[in-house]
């Protein structure tokens, strides 16, 4: 078995308009303190439609390292790669309410498979922004490639980690 | 990641000046007492990837390990 570490193909947890992180309301992603990534903006309409919910899946294969009812981790298989997927900003504030788990913390997951079910029009009912973050976890600015613009649906590429 | 968590307990003035520690994923949202006595360059020597202070509310980025951190300076705190 090779040593090298294989390039990770990120794929979007959830489907609406890709854009930089720059364009999170939040320090935290928009500086890039935690890593570099790419924010998914809600589709149009979803932003006041409180009862339509949709699944966030898994961005990639791996170990499903942590999970919150409002954000979780998928750490990849060399061990020492970690995508976050953060449904909403603040959303921690909302202690679950709407969030609905459909996996469980420690198991292995396939891209694609869903993991939380959300509704991004009932975060924004309550005040905060919908949009999702995704985030190579301490990975270096130039780490991420082929970095995804526009409308993406969810198992779309969203970028490459080297 | 006991000395990293006295060493942000340190950099926010110290126990006695630490009202309030949650944590989300990311980060911990703690509301001190004295913003005066947090040190964001001690927070960043602890390892914190950056410091947002609004008021007595002081985020400290810290990664992905902020739900265990936290958990450690609410032992500290006890």
């Amino acid at each position: 078995m090779s040593e090298a570490i294989d390039t990770l193909r990120v794929v979007s947890p959830v489907p609406g308009t890709a854009m930089g992180l720059e364009s999170v309301p939040d320090p935290t992603f928009s500086a890039g303190m935690v890593g570099p990534g790419v924010a998914i903006h809600p589709e149009p309409g979803q932003e006041g439609g409180q009862d339509r919910k949709q699944e966030a899946v898994s961005p990639i294969t791996g170990m499903l390292v942590k999970l919150h009812p409002h954000a979780f981790v998928v750490m990849a298989s060399d061990g020492s790669r970690g995508v976050l997927v953060h449904l909403g900003i603040d959303t921690v504030q909302l202690a679950g309410e709407g969030f609905d788990l459909m996996a469980t913390q420690g198991e292995r997951v396939e891209a694609g498979v869903p993991v939380i079910r959300w509704s991004p029009g009932a975060v924004a009912a309550a005040g905060k922004p919908s949009v999702v973050p995704v985030v190579a976890l301490e990975a270096s600015a130039d780490a991420l490639t082929e970095e995804a613009h526009g409308a993406v649906v969810r198992g779309d590429p969203l970028f490459v980690w080297e | 990641m006991a000395d990293k968590a006295a060493a942000i307990v340190a950099g926010l003035g110290g126990a006695g000046n630490i009202e309030d520690v949650e944590a989300c994923i990311t980060r911990l949202r703690t509301e001190v007492g004295d913003p005066a006595l947090v040190s964001e360059s001690e927070l960043k020597s602890a390892g914190a990837h950056g410091v947002l202070t609004s008021g007595s509310v002081v985020q400290v980025v810290v990664g992905p390990e902020a739900d265990t951190l936290a958990d450690d300076i609410q032992d500290l705190l006890g």
